[in-house]
């Protein structure tokens, strides 16, 4: 990283026009751009996030969308369109934007954002995608009322009970199906759950397969954590396993590298080496999945540089049209894709400094 | 569930552990390191790999070994379980600037105790041929300058930026003993030229050269990171080397690489490959290129006979050719993400691959399928290798079977599956009836999550309608333990050594004739004619050791397996090489289409990334990326440290 930032400085100006030479003027994708966004201060969690979002195509796709709709009132969601618009409507093909209104609308709207510190990416790229998801339902709620009072239709139940799905959920959402099984009773009771991203534990020298196969194993719930079952009408030790019943077009996963120490009072990071496959199938899927054996690619990655929650740096590798892009605030690099591999983590358990990855974006083939 | 379950004690580095056929034991005096055995900080760089050489010799010391570690390559005497190494020695040591040693292979038709080539491949494309023993190294591929073994040109930078490289054979400059390889010099800014020089007596030596000749160094036919790189079976010159660009390349040490860019004409072109001649007016490297699929292709191997090549590629493919008439045999598509590793079983009918996927996965040559999966890693599968002294053919026998193996702790948890698949061999075996057919083979994989794995392929897996011509065919194929001429890096074994076969003393033998005729291509009715021939040795002392294995059960699980996907299986055709559209077709079958085994043993062996598995007659040797070599004592192997 220090190595890359002190090339950076160096290479302000020249920057954009190496990556145009490094990519080639036949190469270049007609109508893509790759442009670096700047830092107002610790802003890095935010720009890593939203270069990933932007090449999650079905993601830039409504959000240029929405943008191409009327004129509404500012908020974080016609905020993030503009900047999407701007990005794609450039002149030039590479460039650095200032994702100025962005930024003071996201702090504006949230107190947690606004400061100068550092923010985890996971925390943000949460908050942003139930804060659009909760714009376009209330547009929605909006235009059903506007549309009800027009025909008078007055007289219906209202349907508040079930908000309606939005492109965010179209997009990002699964189904998580927890099945408990009574040790008394056997009887098996079922509920699902709906999830935006999926947050695993890491564990040192294995794969994301791994991780979220771990995420699906059978839990024991005994002694404290008993389960109350209905059947019995008390308290029991019983199995609980956790897995997927509706796969996502595109799959978020969070690594949990952020553990907190108990004698330390504080977080610290685990920088375990965890691969992270160019193609992934689930394994952890439940029988009656319908899309169970969906193919996904990876398509962007959040890294995280450095030793702790609140401190070091976050960066973003993406892929776009057959090649990967390294996002670093105001820099974009053409990467190897074999420099992926410098993203896995550290198998050496002493240091706790690394460009490790955070969250990955992979898309369903289909 | 042999791989979960956790706890701390699975966190454990393990120094034994226990089989059917009883105790591994770790013998600590055996690691092989560099001399210093300081762990090297692996990351980020290539894996350490090891290859292993007899040199034919009369003292019964003649294994050798080498391995890279880093930008270092040593070569050892290796004395395995006998006698405890010793690292102050190395019989050569290299270190290399700006370029890494990737992979390597001795040739082992050529090895004697005066001379042996060994071909190094490198991370920046170069492959040289060196010879460990005599300290020389004879050629270098791939990197066009001025190749004069006699002459005297000498090289120097010609402007700053320009890197040079320099070639000085000749015996006028001082230098301490004996005469030393070609050294290369280059500037420090830049990666792309390399330069060693080391004496027998580690000194390192700057050169200085003054210079009238100035070269550019350049790799004209791959830049890329060399992945594999192997001799031809049966071949004293010819080698192929793999590369992560996605070509391979023939070469023959005899011809020189030319001065200028190879012009290649295309040979023969299939669905996700072409093969390309080089158009030259003299015969010049690389003789043939090959374009295997897309993205890097890691490894490949050739099939016990020679006669065919598995590739394994960074889509998620392998690839298996004829490889004299380069035509495409088969294919076959990881569950996902990109295959690492690939081996041949001994006799050349099965095909394992690790990858991506975190599974192993078995091949049928001759079905051109999937016929199982393996579960067991907690991450990607860096190499496969099979065991071929304990792929064995067991006599069948009346169905008593006892707890004997209860004793061994670390199987204890395998209990309930063992359970299982002794009611199916049962019932199986009730059906077919008296014959003489219980193949299993044998076979390990490492990998990043460091542990150890081994799996045992058996007859319900191979078989699974038993049907009776075919069963027959396999019999005689592995009717003894003695190992295959070295396809599988497993190089103690003296390929060279090709008079008449021993007698077979295995009791199959009259089978044999009957046995070639149910063979199902007509392809493989050399390997499995050399497969005999090559096979037959079998020793009484082997022979009563598996008289006791046959009682101990297997421990993959046929839970998965209903009568009813096997039929699937059946009607399943061949598929078109659409990858997006792979799955639930013979090239990749859905999970549940196939059987999911389970690891006979899952072991943690090292604190690093594990990158080498091979199995030897009296011992396993695995490595990790931090340079540690470690030797393993097969049951009643250990000298010096059993009780």
């Amino acid at each position: 990283m220090t190595v890359r930032n002190i090339a950076s400085i160096c290479n302000m100006g020249t920057n954009a026009s190496a990556l145009e030479k490094d990519i080639g003027p036949e190469q270049f994708p007609i109508n893509e751009h790759y442009f670096g966004l700047v830092n107002f201060g610790n802003t890095c969690y935010c720009n890593s996030v939203l270069q990933a979002l932007y090449f999650c195509r079905p993601f830039r796709e409504n959000v240029l969308a929405y943008k191409a709709q009327q004129k509404k009132k500012e908020n974080l969601l016609t905020c993030l369109a503009d900047l999407f618009h701007s990005i794609a409507t450039q002149k030039k093909k590479v460039g650095v934007i200032p994702p100025k209104k962005f930024i003071s609308r996201l702090r504006k709207e949230n107190d947690l954002f606004d400061n100068y510190m550092q923010q985890d990416a996971h925390e943000f790229l949460n908050y942003l995608l139930n804060t659009i998801a909760d714009i376009l339902q209330e547009e929605k709620k909006q235009e059903k009322q506007n549309g009800k009072l027009k025909n008078g239709n007055m007289n219906e139940p209202a349907e508040n009970s079930k908000p309606e799905l939005t492109w965010v959920h179209e997009i990002f959402q699964g189904t998580l199906t927890n099945e408990t099984r009574c040790l008394n009773c056997e009887t098996v009771s079922s509920k699902d759950e709906d999830f935006l991203d999926l947050s695993v534990d890491v564990e040192q020298n294995t794969s994301i397969t791994h991780c979220l196969r771990d995420f699906s194993n059978t839990e024991t719930l005994c002694s404290e954590q008993k389960y109350y079952c209905e059947t019995c009408c008390s308290k029991q030790e019983a199995q609980k396993r956790m897995r997927v019943k509706k796969l996502p077009m595109i799959l978020a996963l969070h690594l949990k590298r952020f553990k907190y120490m108990e004698q330390l009072h504080r977080y610290t990071k685990l920088s375990y080496r965890v691969v992270f496959p160019l193609e992934l199938r689930l394994f952890n899927t439940s029988s009656d999945a319908v899309n169970l054996d969906r193919m996904y690619d990876l398509v962007a990655v959040v890294v995280h540089c450095g030793s702790g929650p609140n401190r070091g740096h976050y960066i973003t590798i993406v892929k776009s049209h057959g090649f990967w892009l390294l996002f670093d605030d105001d820099i974009v690099e053409k990467i190897d894709a074999q420099a992926i591999e410098e993203f896995y983590g550290l198998t050496s358990d002493i240091s706790k400094n690394s460009e490790s990855g955070y969250i990955l974006f992979y898309q369903s083939r289909e | 569930m042999a791989t979960e379950g956790g706890g701390k004690e699975m966190n454990e580095i393990k120094t034994q552990f226990t089989t059917r056929e009883g105790l591994y034991k770790l013998l600590p005096h055996s690691e092989y390191s560099r001399p210093n055995r300081v762990p090297f900080n692996s990351q980020g760089s290539n894996p350490v790999r090891v290859s292993f050489v007899n040199l034919n010799d009369q003292s019964g010391n003649g294994d050798r070994l080498c391995f890279n570690v880093g930008r270092e390559l040593y070569f050892y005497i290796y004395k395995g379980v006998r006698k405890a190494a010793d690292l102050s020695k190395p019989i050569d040591k290299r270190i290399y600037k700006g370029t890494q040693p990737t992979c390597h292979d001795f040739n082992h038709l050529t090895a004697t105790a005066e001379s042996v080539s060994l071909l190094v491949g490198f991370s920046a494309g170069q492959v040289q041929l060196i010879d460990p023993i005599k300290k020389e190294t004879s050629k270098l591929f791939n990197e066009e300058g001025r190749d004069s073994a006699t002459g005297k040109a000498e090289c120097r930078p010609a402007c700053q930026s320009h890197v040079v490289s320099l070639c000085l054979p000749h015996q006028t400059l001082p230098l301490p003993t004996c005469h030393i390889m070609r050294t290369y010099l280059r500037a420090p800014a830049l990666p792309d030229v390399w330069c060693w020089y080391i004496t027998p007596s580690d000194v390192w030596r700057e050169w200085t050269v003054s210079s009238s000749y100035a070269l550019q160094i350049e790799r004209l036919i791959d830049k890329s990171r060399v992945t594999c790189v192997k001799w031809v079976p049966g071949s004293e010159s010819l080698f192929l080397v793999a590369h992560s660009s996605g070509s391979m390349y023939l070469y023959n040490v005899e011809h020189t690489c030319g001065t200028t860019a190879p012009h290649y004409q295309l040979l023969k072109q299939g669905e996700s490959f072409a093969v390309h001649t080089c158009k030259s007016k003299s015969t010049r490297n690389p003789l043939l290129k090959w374009t295997v699929g897309e993205g890097a292709l890691n490894e490949f191997a050739f099939s016990p006979d020679g006669k065919f090549l598995a590739c394994v590629s960074q889509d998620g493919f392998l690839r298996v050719f004829n490889f004299d008439s380069v035509e495409l045999h088969g294919t076959m598509k990881s569950y996902f993400g990109g295959l690492l590793c690939v081996c041949w079983s001994p006799d050349g009918k099965y095909i394992v691959t690790g990858g991506e996927d975190d599974l192993v996965t078995v091949w049928s040559f001759l079905d051109c399928r999937v016929i199982a999966r393996g579960h067991g890693h907690k991450s990607w599968v860096s190499v496969v290798a099979f065991d071929p002294y304990t792929t064995s053919v067991e006599e069948s026998d009346p169905m008593e079977f006892s707890g004997s193996d209860e004793d061994f702790q670390d199987l204890l948890h395998f209990g309930r599956d063992r359970a299982n698949s002794t009611q199916s061999r049962l019932s199986k075996r009730n059906s077919t009836d008296s014959r003489p057919v219980s193949v299993t083979y044998r076979f390990g994989s490492v990998g990043q999550d460091t542990q150890l794995c081994l799996w045992d392929l058996t007859e319900d897996i191979l078989f699974p309608h038993q049907p009776l011509s075919r069963a027959r065919t396999h019999t005689n194929v592995m009717n003894a333990t003695s190992p295959p001429a070295g396809s599988n890096g497993n190089s103690v074994t003296t390929p060279g050594d090709s008079g008449p076969p021993p007698l077979p003393r295995s009791n199959s033998l009259p089978h044999s004739a009957v046995s070639n005729a149910g063979s199902k291509s007509s392809v493989m009715d050399g390997a499995i004619a050399s497969g005999v021939s090559k096979f037959a040795t079998l020793s009484l002392h082997d022979r009563k050791e598996r008289h006791h294995e046959k009682d101990h059960k297997r421990n993959h699980s046929m839970g998965h397996i209903s009568s009813k996907s096997s039929d699937k299986l059946n009607l399943v055709t061949k598929a078109k090489t659409d990858p997006a559209k792979t799955l639930g077709t013979s090239l990749c079958p859905r999970m549940e289409d196939v059987p999911l085994l389970e690891p006979l043993i899952c072991k943690k062996i090292a604190h690093e990334r594990l990158t080498v598995l091979v199995f030897l007659e009296d011992c396993l040797v695995t490595a990790c990326q931090e340079g540690f070599i470690c030797t393993w004592a097969r049951p009643g192997k250990v000298v010096s440290f059993n009780p």
